[in-house]
């Protein structure tokens, strides 16, 4: 049976860890909260635009030969990956590195892949098997939208003078505080809008020409794209950590009990041979 | 008529208003009721208001008062107008 003292220590520091782990629980929920309601917030943006560059490309009769549509042979590929630039958050940062991994050896094995990556934890990885062209953290601090535009310019640079033939986006999408989906989309060129039932556009004035319309929003919308894709990763990442620090707390409340019962049982024994000792030496004497 | 303004951040504003002028990309133009239905990008500038529609707190900063009319700058957007409702993309 192990000694007393060792196994008080062994209990205060499961109780010190379990403090920190319900600590961070409780303001990765505080954080995801925010996190939730900042998507909640971008919606009406978004989708009015969608539904307007939906309708317009539409009723467009030709392609509207859109620099960022151009679909060229694949040869360099860009993926720009984002996690997080904390870890403590369970599989949320190994996921996108096993999903980077999977495009550079299946979907587009034998190119030339190159990241960029958004988030210290991707970045430290990432850095040591493939190309990192560029590397930001600094986007999470104070995520805004001028920020993540200046990304998405610099994305759409490199698109159109031909650096890359194609931009793909990796990110955990925010499902539920406990699930998040990593997915995959095509950032350039732009895949044609969706047939959707559109609303007739006939009888509305537009300043300037349709077409002018179209290659205006169309940066806009790359933009909401990738700020969608930060945000929902940011509120993701507060919400695999809260799960992650669920799950370390209950482990380390369980391994306190099982802790505890075995320091009172030690105890228990040594005092139940104290006794037999007492009582065995007041016998010798009585004898 | 009906405006809302929002940006990709937040919803600024919404409710009645009487007239809205906004920085087309081909000239400044104004709204009044039941102007004709219109798409429209938008240039840096001010989109002006009359009316009292609601403004979300914490962003009252970003909108001055001049007269009977709230201003407010934008670098550029989109602008839809159909049914009296007129909805600015402000970036």
């Amino acid at each position: 049976m192990a000694n007393l003292k060792e196994i008080r220590n062994r209990i205060s520091s499961v109780g010190s860890t379990m403090q920190i782990t319900s600590a961070m629980k409780m303001v990765s929920a505080a954080k995801l909260k925010k996190a939730q309601d900042a998507i909640t917030a971008m919606r009406p943006y978004s989708e009015k635009l969608t539904e307007l560059l939906q309708n317009l490309s539409a009723t467009l009769d030709s392609d509207s030969g859109s620099k960022y549509s151009d679909q060229r042979e694949v040869n360099k590929v860009l993926v720009v990956a984002i996690t997080s630039n904390r870890g403590l958050a369970g599989a949320f940062n190994s996921n996108i590195i096993k999903e980077a991994r999977r495009l550079v050896d299946g979907s587009f094995a034998g190119k030339q892949v190159d990241f960029i990556t958004l988030g210290k934890k991707g970045n430290d990885i990432l850095k040591k098997t493939g190309k990192v062209v560029e590397n930001n953290n600094a986007i999470f601090d104070d995520l805004s939208y001028d920020a993540t535009a200046e990304i998405a310019e610099k994305l759409m640079e490199l698109f159109s003078n031909g650096s890359y033939d194609k931009i793909m986006v990796i990110y955990n999408h925010f499902k539920n505080a406990a699930t998040q989906i990593v997915t995959t989309e095509q950032f350039l060129p732009i895949l044609p809008p969706e047939a959707s039932e559109t609303k007739s556009t006939g009888d509305y004035i537009f300043e300037p020409s349709k077409e002018e319309i179209v290659e205006g929003l169309i940066p806009k919308s790359l933009k909401t794209q990738l700020f969608k894709g930060l945000r929902d990763s940011v509120a993701s990442e507060h919400g695999a950590r809260m799960t992650a620090m669920h799950k370390a707390t209950d482990n380390a409340t369980e391994l306190r009990d099982a802790l505890k019962l075995q320091y009172n049982k030690a105890r228990q024994a040594s005092i139940t041979n104290e006794i037999l000792e007492i009582v065995g030496g007041a016998e010798a004497l009585a004898g | 008529m009906y405006l809302e303004i929002v940006t990709p951040e937040a919803s600024l504003v919404s409710g009645e208003v009487e007239s809205v002028t906004v920085p087309g990309v081909e000239g400044e133009f104004q709204m009044l009721n039941n102007h004709a239905p219109i798409v429209s990008l938008l240039s840096a500038g001010k989109v002006k208001f009359k009316g009292n529609p609601t403004i979300a707190e914490g962003f009252k900063s970003k909108f001055k008062q001049e007269g009977d009319k709230w201003i407010f700058e934008i670098n550029g957007g989109t602008l839809e107008m159909s049914n009296n409702k007129v909805i600015v993309l402000a970036d």
